[in-house]
């Protein structure tokens, strides 16, 4: 891994960003919103509105307004919420907190078990348990977020009453209910998650046993548990990490309807609440910030497995 | 010493192995009876789907699911090893047999190092702890011939060129000083002048040890040189075997015959014809480079050198009209890429005349030149188009040139088959439902459907077997003789380029070498590559070097 | 094409998949005829029925046949769904075809911005734009189309350079063969396959994504029978009756499972080699 390869993959993430902020600001300059007209109400007079769009550099051409909130978020400034009148940022990164939290638990859920379950449906295929996984995923991949949470909340809040049906709390406050609200949400953004990446563990798994030099090992006379362990599964796991990096951009969806179901204060939901008040600051902060969990994330990822894979050399 | 005085190490006796398949059994192996004493190399000679793998598989005992042993039995020391149980084999394998196999580059682990994959086989047999092994490997490294040993330990096989991934491998198989091991296609893989080392290095480690060797091989001429018994194995039946030079001298079978008969000989010339050399050349290829890759990006930006990727340097080269140039070289040595280049395929810089015409670009390719200049590929697999039918493949170019006399189309496509012996019928098929051989004849069907002056034939039989390859060069002989075609022969196979070729165009890393006639190319007066490229190839035994 | 079809019943993914598919699509064109009861008739006395021969699945908080408006709901939700598909995967496989014909920095500027605009979640992506266009199903659509569009060009880009690689391509360069014919006759029926193969677990995405976006309240509007929507009503009376919840959302899963098979045997059938 050269430091050019760094380079370019950290250059990579500012395009990315600078593409997605020109996106979002062309869908909010297209919305149907005056956001002078938003903070004063409807009753305000024409002056006041003039006045304040002056204010907000509203009648300024276009590319300014672009180039004053790209220079805004490059000092840290996303703009201020219309619909609450405050600073839109630090709500914002606040909100991340709790939603990579849903992330990070649900992710290190979906490897304790899609990995063993790709593993065994892989070793024993064709076989009953290679059948059953089989099953699983392909209902669970069919199952929408919003299906699931609600069938699980009537199931293991309503009827069976072992866990709370939505809300938040935070770690530090209690943490036994706080990993009980946590449970049903991470849960449910889990099943897509592993229904895919079992999925791709074992068909990852027998190309690798298919692959001569796993032949080879076992014509050494290495048993069948030695293969597996020394041979097979680290070339077979290292391209999950890819794979889980790419569904970031999956589970950040989930994310939303999930937080939005559980009512779980985080991006998503703020996200939704901003989509639905057309707060236009509210909408081009959340979306930036979760383009860049997944691009940041990708990066991550990426040197991760070529520090890992001796093999990968970029130039 | 002969080897009825000693007890066979391996002994194979009235084997048969058959796989269930949906449509029967299929018999992979049939009563075979083979016996390896030690210090004896037995060849194993047989073409595609003769079984020879499966015998490998099932003297390793690592047989697929659907395979059933019908009959037999394999002994290895006087021990059945059909009875023994997984554990048993588990500590025979890599210790008492064990294997090299055909690709080194497949046959490591990419994400293990070399040291790792080498000291695991010791500390399992040997009980040695991990420092001892990597010790103890690091020996065996330079046993097979590795400059630096411990280096090599330390390394990531992508980080070593196939030769030493192949010595590696040889040192694993010999690690524990099995009683037998068994080399399937080991050089196949390699380039001509590594796969002579490793066969040097092979024969060597074996008079040394007094290993009992199988060596599987589709390469008769090898096997005949390194190998003192043959045994040729045909659809799963063993059908002769006996000393190499009986069975060169006095082939009793009528596969075997054909089999010697089909292996390239550079003594027997193929070709009488000799093209005028007064005439004005066909084609001249002048100072044609080329280039592969663009400068990244970054390195654009930050002003760093970079080195572009060369395929060609400078080569220039003519053919007379009627002949055939061979060109041989090693894989990267460039001679695909003048193919492509002289087909449009890959930009160049400099220039080429065709018939008196200058070509420098693919813009100046018109029609005439394309319909002159025709190119076969080496995999016809993935040169016919798999979901076209053979009928349309073929009314391609008599769409685009016009094909010449009457008849209807279909009349004209037959013709063509015809003209390649293969059923009219044929033109109804698909790509997959015809055999390799067969596929590579349509793929010359539609090269000659434009009567062209030129035909490149890029490694076109060396994804074949001998005997298909032989009946390919014949047929493509053939069609030179009636139709005064000149061909551009590439290949690595320097034992059939010297039987067909007019003259030999050496390529070494995107250079031309130099260009002699055939007759001239074992000549001493030859430039060192050629020379040493002369020297690697094994001449079938029984037969001198080409008669010079 | 009977060969072709004895191909994709041969897998069990295939045979499941066609017959699942197959009863769908028949629902969505004979639904509307066969439904027993008027989906948006209704009947106070009727609620929260369980299942009985008068209503199948029972009946929801208005006292609607649950059957009835998942069989004419079929239609709002598997249409849309390909059609949404159909779109995006035109569109993105012309970008696709578009960036791998044009090669070198034109292809890696299209490229990396594809990945540029795919690090917006589809879900907020679809989100964004029926926001910006207004809720209906419509506009779901577009929607939908839109966030499928960056995905379907990159896997046709991949294809298409594989393909171009081959060299059957190269024959038919040196033949002297037009833009047009390499494209169209040599490529196309070699990259339409695997394209085939992506669209049709695409749509069962889709079918997903536009519950999703219903079940948000911005695709299909109340008292459009839905399925997404008809989850999303349920939810307030699902205490009362479990059955207007669970039915539609078995609805939803069932139509995803049919096509997630359908394209997974497709992939066996297509390969001309298998």
């Amino acid at each position: 891994m050269s430091p050019n390869y760094i380079l370019k993959r950290i250059a990579l993430i500012f395009y990315t960003l600078l593409v997605v902020s020109l996106i979002v600001f062309a869908i909010t300059q297209i919305l149907p919103a005056d956001a002078a007209v938003m903070m004063l109400g409807e009753n305000a007079t024409d002056q006041a509105l003039d006045a304040l769009r002056q204010r907000m550099g509203l009648n300024d051409p276009v590319w300014m307004q672009y180039a004053h909130w790209l220079i805004g978020i490059v000092q840290g400034n996303f703009g201020t919420s219309l619909r609450t009148g405050q600073p839109v940022g630090p709500v914002m990164f606040e909100a991340l907190g709790r939603s990579l939290l849903l992330a990070l638990l649900s992710i290190t859920f979906m490897l304790i078990l899609a990995i063993p379950l790709g593993i065994i449906a892989a070793i024993r295929r064709g076989r009953v348990a290679d059948m059953l996984v089989s099953l699983i995923s392909y209902v669970g991949v069919s199952l929408p977020e919003f299906v699931t949470a609600t069938v699980a909340v009537l199931l293991f809040a309503d009827w069976l009453k072992w866990l709370p049906p939505t809300g938040y709390v935070p770690l530090t406050e209690n943490f036994g209910s706080a990993i009980a609200h946590l449970t049903l949400p991470v849960f449910v953004i889990s099943i897509i998650l592993i229904a895919h990446v079992s999925r791709m563990v074992r068909s990852e798994l027998i190309d690798v046993l298919h692959a001569d030099y796993i032949r080879s090992a076992r014509l050494k006379g290495l048993s069948g548990s030695s293969v597996l362990m020394g041979h097979a599964l680290r070339n077979a796991l290292l391209p999950t990490i890819t794979i889980v990096a790419l569904d970031v951009g999956y589970l950040l969806g989930g994310v939303i309807v999930v937080e939005e179901i559980f009512a779980i204060p985080g991006i998503g939901r703020q996200l939704i609440v901003a989509i639905q008040a057309r707060d236009l600051p509210a909408i081009q902060a959340g979306v930036l910030i979760m383009a860049a969990t997944y691009s940041i994330v990708n990066f991550l990822a990426d040197m991760l497995y070529a520090a890992l894979d001796k093999r990968i050399q970029y130039d | 010493m002969t080897e009825t005085t000693k007890t066979p190490v391996l002994q194979i006796d009235n084997y048969s192995l058959d796989y269930r398949t949906a449509t029967g059994a299929f018999h992979a192996l049939r009563n075979v009876s083979l016996d390896i004493t030690p210090g004896e190399i037995l060849g194993l000679v047989g073409e595609s789907g003769s079984g020879k793998t499966s015998l490998a598989w099932s003297i390793m005992r690592y047989l697929p699911g659907n395979a059933r042993e019908v009959g037999g039995a394999i002994r290895l020391g006087g021990e059945d090893l059909a009875k023994k149980s997984a554990a048993e084999i588990g500590a025979i394998r890599g210790k008492r047999i064990s294997m090299v196999f055909q690709d080194p580059s497949t046959s490591l682990n990419p994400t293990l190092s070399v040291g790792r994959q080498l000291s695991e086989v010791l500390m399992r047999h040997r009980g040695l702890t991990r420092k001892q092994a990597w010790a103890e490997g690091e020996e065996m490294l330079a046993r097979v011939g590795l400059k630096t040993p411990a280096q090599m330990m330390a390394r990531m096989p992508h980080e070593a060129s196939g030769g030493e991934k192949q010595r590696v491998v040889i040192a694993t198989a010999f690690a524990c000083n099995p009683e037998c091991i068994i080399f399937d296609e080991p050089t196949t893989a390699l380039d001509v002048i590594t796969s002579r080392q490793i066969l040097n290095l092979f024969v060597e480690l074996q008079a040394e040890t007094g290993v009992a060797s199988l060596y599987i091989s589709h390469d008769l001429a090898l096997v005949s040189r390194t190998a003192k018994r043959v045994a040729v194995i045909r659809r799963g039946e063993v059908v002769e075997q006996g000393e190499v030079s009986a069975i060169f001298h006095d082939p009793q079978n009528d596969y075997t015959r054909q089999l010697i008969a089909a292996v390239p000989n550079p003594a027997i010339r193929l070709v009488e014809s000799r093209p005028d050399a007064t005439a004005a050349p066909l084609v001249k290829v002048e100072n044609v480079s080329v280039h592969y890759g663009r400068k990244p990006f970054f390195a654009a930006l930050t002003g760093r050198a970079h080195e572009r990727v060369v395929g060609n340097r400078a080569v220039s080269l003519s053919v007379q009209p009627g002949e055939i140039l061979g060109i041989v070289g090693e894989s990267g040595s460039g001679k695909s890429t003048l193919a492509k280049a002289m087909t449009g395929l890959n930009p160049f810089e400099g220039k080429i005349w065709f018939d008196g015409k200058s070509i420098s670009g693919v813009s100046d390719m018109d029609t005439g030149y394309r319909k002159d200049v025709q190119i076969i590929f080496q995999h016809p697999d993935a040169s016919l188009n798999p979901r076209h039918r053979i009928g349309e493949i073929l009314s391609r170019p008599l769409k685009l040139y016009g094909g010449e006399g009457s008849g209807s189309q279909a009349q004209k496509i037959g013709d063509l088959l015809e003209q390649v012996s293969l059923p009219r019928s044929h033109a109804d098929r698909y790509p997959h439902q015809l055999s390799g051989g067969e596929k590579q004849r349509v793929a010359i069907a539609r090269a000659f459907a434009s009567k062209p002056k030129l035909v490149i034939c890029d490694e076109i039989t060396s994804a074949l077997d001998v005997s298909v390859q032989a009946s390919i060069v014949r047929l493509l002989l053939e069609l030179q003789r009636v139709h005064d075609t000149a061909y551009l022969f590439i290949t690595h196979d320097l034992n059939l380029v010297r039987q067909i070729a007019h003259r030999i165009a050496v390529m070494y890393h995107g250079e031309l070498v130099e260009i002699a006639r055939a007759e001239d190319i074992s000549s001493p007066d030859r430039a060192d590559y050629t020379r040493r490229l002369i020297e690697a190839v094994p001449i079938p035994a029984g037969t001198t070097a080409a008669a010079n | 094409m009977t060969e072709f079809l004895k191909r994709l019943l041969r897998t069990p993914q295939g045979a499941i998949g066609v017959a699942i598919v197959g009863l769908v699509l028949l629902v969505v064109i004979i639904g509307p005829w066969v439904a027993p009861h008027d989906p948006e008739s209704l009947a106070p006395l009727q609620r929260y029925k369980g299942s009985s021969l008068t209503y199948l699945l029972g009946t929801d908080q208005y006292g609607r046949d649950i059957f009835s408006r998942l069989l004419i709901g079929a239609r709002a939700t598997v249409i849309m769904a390909m059609l949404a598909t159909l779109a995006g995967t035109v569109v993105g496989a012309l970008i696709g075809t578009t960036s791998a014909f044009l090669g070198g920095r034109a292809d890696e500027a299209i490229m990396r911005t594809i990945d540029a605009v795919m690090s917006i979640p589809s879900l907020l992506f679809a989100l964004l734009v029926v926001n910006l266009l207004g809720s209906s199903i419509v506009n779901a659509l577009v929607a939908v189309a839109v966030a499928f569009a960056p995905g379907m060009a990159r896997i046709t880009r991949s294809v298409a350079l594989s393909v171009r690689k081959q060299d059957y391509i190269n024959a038919a360069i040196a033949r002297g063969e037009s833009a047009r014919f390499v494209i169209v006759r040599e490529m196309l029926p070699n990259v339409i396959a695997p394209i085939i193969v992506e669209m049709t677990i695409r749509v069962s995405f889709a079918v997903m994504l536009f519950a999703t976006l219903s079940f948000l309240g911005l695709g299909a509007q109340p008292p459009a029978a839905e399925w997404g929507l008809m989850v999303s009503e349920a939810r307030r009376y699902m205490h009362l009756s479990a059955g207007i919840l669970i039915w539609p959302s078995i609805a939803i899963a069932l139509v995803a499972i049919g096509f997630n098979l359908l394209g997974d045997g497709l992939r066996d059938a297509l390969n001309p080699r298998a």
